[in-house]
């Protein structure tokens, strides 16, 4: 890794753009977010900024049940993110739909079964400090390389040089 | 002046409000993840069924084991379960586990293992009552010797006791046989 390739991959770990996505959430999760945002927990010291679209984000924040109709959103805002991007699930409700569950239209199944998970942050909803510890968990994947879709990147790069 | 002192001091402190370790602390009575006792446990299910999302389970190996199974990701930390739990078996502690890479899966899944023990009358594999439910059980006239039994002989010394008790003076008690169906 040449130093310019060292210096970009430090800067995404210190400045995370995220995007909020709302799959069908009861909004706890989201109004957990706002203090995230504020001075008492303050996110922007380490360089997190929320943004309104996906085109700028490094980071989605992915919150709620999947239900069938976000079920596409998700994934259409998800390849918008541009490379290298990360997922964080937050709360219950991705990783089984929560009391949703068995619902008509909730999709009762994991997230990661949508789009690759990178942190899962539990609660319901969880604490605005547990949202940053995930967020910065995130930025340090998106640093070293390791989120799921760099990996995946990674494997399809080396699979067109070899063929 | 005063605006420069302002503009001075603002300079002169640290330029956070809060580092990301000196967080807010977390209030005593906040319900983070569960803990489960299996010492106290009798398996009785109720956890199971009054939880809304279905985030705890039973298992059971038969004649050997039961387990009580938790995940993280189901849970909607109403405090049911430890509302309802007859013997304080569960307790939603404020200690709030972390955020999760996914390469440790999806959560924090706990695992308690609660062993059988043999009736020490007919030797059937039972759930043995937590210590406190057998003091208040045992707290009047009943044999120590009937602590190890399993309910099924709990319920036929009970009536044994009950017959016992309604014979005259000098009678022969009940024999001793009297063994239930299993």
């Amino acid at each position: 890794m040449n130093l310019i390739e060292r210096v970009i991959a430090i800067s995404r770990r210190r400045s995370p753009w995220i995007c909020r996505l709302n799959a069908g959430s009861c909004n706890g999760c989201d109004i957990e977010i706002t203090p995230l945002l504020s001075p008492r927990y303050d996110a922007e010291q380490l360089g997190i900024e929320l943004h309104g679209t996906p085109k700028h984000a490094d980071i989605v924040l992915i919150s709620g049940t999947l239900t069938l109709r976000s079920r596409q959103a998700i994934l259409d805002i998800y390849d918008q993110v541009p490379s290298p991007k990360a997922v964080v699930a937050l709360g219950s409700c991705p990783s089984s739909g929560n009391v949703f569950a068995g619902s008509p239209l909730v999709l009762s199944e994991s997230l990661d079964n949508v789009v690759p998970v990178d942190v899962w942050v539990p609660g319901c909803p969880p604490r605005p400090q547990a949202i940053l510890d995930g967020i910065a968990r995130a930025a340090q994947l998106l640093e070293d390389g390791s989120t799921k879709s760099q990996i995946q990147g990674q494997r399809q790069n080396l699979g067109g040089r070899l063929s | 002046m005063a605006m420069l002192k302002t503009i001075l001091g603002n300079l002169l402190r640290p330029s956070r409000t809060r580092a990301p370790a000196d967080m807010p602390v977390v209030p005593p009575t906040y319900r983070g993840a569960l803990g489960h006792d299996a010492s106290r446990c009798t398996a009785c299910g109720t956890c199971a069924f009054v939880c809304a999302p279905k985030a705890i389970h039973f298992t059971q190996d038969p004649g050997v084991s039961v387990s009580w199974h938790f995940f993280i990701g189901q849970c909607s930390f109403c405090g049911l379960c430890e509302q309802n739990c007859p013997t304080q078996a569960i307790h939603l502690r404020s200690a709030v586990p972390g955020s999760m890479n996914s390469a440790g899966g999806d959560g924090l899944r706990l695992e308690s293992l609660i062993h059988l023990q043999p009736c020490t009358r007919c030797g059937a594999a039972h759930v043995p009552l937590p210590a406190a439910t057998m003091d208040a059980l045992w707290a009047a006239g009943a044999e120590e010797v009937e602590r190890g039994y399993c309910p099924e002989c709990r319920r036929w010394a009970a009536s044994a006791r009950l017959r016992n008790a309604f014979l005259p003076e000098g009678a022969t008690p009940a024999a001793e046989g009297g063994r239930h169906d299993r």
